[in-house]
């Protein structure tokens, strides 16, 4: 049904993330393959309206990966016109749309052109991943027939897939009680005593964090500067020592988080704190505090290709951190 | 009991206050005296770093000044010894968020329950030095034998006499190399203090372990073999009113430089 003709292309559907935080976590966790480099992506990114500003991160993101953005399918208006102003080619991904391709950029045009095609692909699989061709392939939905059931089956599909399948990787939970972990890691944080934190009149509360609004940051947070927002956070660069972000919603860190990050600072026992390497100097979740063990050895160079990609949150009365595994 | 408050400063920056401050603490409270250290340099904290304590901060000096939580809550134990603790600097804050007034107050509090309370001062002769040296009655000023750090503590040692809570200020010569001394390419001890016209409370020779104690979080006091360590040691007693000798920084390494050392003492008295 669907034919294009680019070259070296990957589609990656980014349609189902609800907000930026999801879409980004999930593009970087598809971004980390290695077969995406050199690629040019077709985004698909569905009803989400990016600014001008998001959509430059996302393509400087993708950049980064060595990868480049050939073209967007989206069906936002305020996201098609950020794509226009910054020079990307807005079209749907089908057979009709490659054509504006062609005429505009002649230089996609292979001889034997790889054909990108939608595959009936499991529902329950948002990614897949083939080792051989190194594509990745995700579920496209066109016809209007699907539309209908849409909004429905994202809002689970999402609560299900996103922590194990779609990240294509395993979770482990490391237990942090008084120092006692269930890894070899040793303890990574250990709760500080530090009796009431909590601001006085605020009370523990399980809001939804993906009902708050999320703040969009693409730059590296230095020693001293501060960032406080009433929703999630969102940094695409590092947070170094020393700085600090407080969000009554999520923290995600596209990057080094080795500052002090307090989530659901106004008692949002839900929130969580996710990084690309969690390296930060104290973990606060709503009332919990906890600081990095001493006898943890965080280098003093902390560039490194080697992530892996940590989320905390509140268990049981404890600050526990899943981590994710390369599968190898 | 009524603590004494001394506040460590140079006017020029990266000359070892701070430094100077983790180390002269430690080595009182490993004396057996009950001290805080106070971090004023608000926005350039470092001294949290250099004691190994920047994991375990949660409240700050400016959290206690704007009443967010008691000045008991904001002092960090020390992790090794429970004489030492901490009142760390706001990193994300600057000088304007303390006045001298309630700094003053806070060491007033302080000096009540302590032997000793040190001000680490931040660089310059601003508002941040003025808050420092507020409610300290004693002063350490560190300095390095080069014309511009000795300049600059010349216009601090202006500033203090000209402070009447100030009663006694003391000059500590910071990285000093006896090797460059010799060859005539440092100013000599003498030099500064002539220059200065301030007594002396310590000399501390350049030390590569200095590095690898900051980096490490663990100041150089509790390290036996350190010549800094040791100096710094000195340094403590002095302040305790022990009458302890200078060290003998060219102490001669090799045997054959020990003899050389001999030969050539026995010629200067001839």
């Amino acid at each position: 049904m669907e034919k294009g003709f680019v070259e070296n292309g990957f589609i990656i559907d980014l349609s189902n993330a609800k907000n930026t935080t999801q879409l980004v976590f999930e593009l970087s966790s598809i971004m980390e393959h290695p077969d995406v480099k050199g690629k040019r992506i077709c985004l698909k990114l569905g009803n989400l309206d990016l600014k001008q500003s998001q959509l430059l991160s996302i393509k400087a993101l993708i950049e980064s990966m060595d990868a480049s953005i050939a073209l967007v399918d989206t069906k936002s208006e305020q996201t098609e016109a950020s794509a226009v102003s910054l020079g990307i080619i807005v079209s749907e991904i089908s057979g009709e749309a490659v054509p504006s391709l062609t005429a505009t950029s002649p230089e996609y045009i292979q001889e034997e052109p790889v054909v990108i095609k939608e595959e009936d692909v499991d529902k329950g699989k948002t990614v897949e991943i083939q080792a051989d061709t190194g594509e990745i392939r995700h579920p496209i939905e066109t016809t209007e027939g699907v539309e209908d059931t849409y909004e429905e089956e994202t809002a689970r599909e999402i609560s299900e897939v996103i922590p194990a399948e779609s990240f294509n990787t395993d979770f482990e939970s490391l237990a942090l009680n008084e120092g006692i972990l269930k890894t070899e890691e040793a303890s990574k944080y250990i709760l500080l005593d530090t009796g009431d934190v909590l601001p006085q009149g605020v009370e523990e509360n399980s809001v939804n964090t993906e009902t708050l609004p999320t703040l969009y940051l693409n730059q590296t947070l230095r020693s001293g500067q501060t960032v406080t927002y009433e929703g999630n956070i969102l940094i695409i660069g590092d947070a170094h020592p020393g700085s600090e972000i407080v969000a009554t919603g999520d923290i995600t860190v596209w990057g080094i988080l080795g500052g002090i990050a307090h989530a659901g600072s106004m008692g949002n026992i839900t929130a969580k704190v996710r990084a690309l390497k969690l390296n930060a100097i104290q973990l606060r979740i709503a009332g919990l505090y906890a600081r990095r063990n001493d006898t943890l050895n965080v280098p003093y160079v902390q560039k490194t290709n080697e992530f892996t990609p940590e989320e905390a949150q509140i268990e049981d009365g404890k600050i526990v951190i899943y981590k994710k595994l390369r599968r190898d | 009991m009524t603590g004494r408050v001394i506040v460590i400063t140079s006017g020029k920056g990266g000359v070892g206050k701070t430094t100077t401050s983790a180390n002269i603490g430690t080595a009182l409270a490993k004396d057996g005296y009950k001290t805080v250290l106070i971090d004023t340099d608000l926005g350039l904290r470092n001294l949290d770093l250099l004691l190994g304590l920047e994991n375990r901060i949660v409240y700050t000096i400016v959290d206690v000044i704007e009443e967010r939580c008691k000045l008991k809550q904001a002092l960090v134990k020390d992790k090794k010894n429970p004489n030492l603790s901490l009142l760390a600097a706001a990193q994300t804050r600057d000088k304007t968020a303390v006045t001298a007034e309630q700094l003053k107050e806070i060491c007033d509090t302080l000096k009540e329950e302590n032997d000793f309370v040190l001000v680490d001062c931040p660089a310059g002769i601003e508002q941040g030095f003025q808050n420092a040296v507020a409610g300290a009655s004693e002063a350490i000023v560190v300095t390095t034998p080069e014309m511009s750090a000795i300049r600059d503590a010349d216009r601090i040692i202006g500033l203090l006499e000209a402070k009447e809570e100030i009663t006694s200020y003391k000059l500590l010569l910071n990285r000093v190399r006896p090797s460059l001394i010799k060859s005539n390419d440092m100013m000599s001890v003498d030099d500064v203090v002539e220059i200065l016209s301030c007594p002396l409370i310590g000399i501390i020779p350049e030390d590569t372990g200095i590095i690898t104690s900051t980096n490490k979080g663990e100041p150089i006091v509790n390290d036996e073999d350190a010549l800094a360590g040791k100096a710094y040691r000195n340094v403590a007693l002095r302040i305790l009113g022990e009458e302890v000798p200078f060290l003998d920084l060219d102490e001669p390494k090799g045997f054959m430089a020990k003899i050389k050392n001999a030969f050539s003492k026995l010629k200067a008295k001839v």
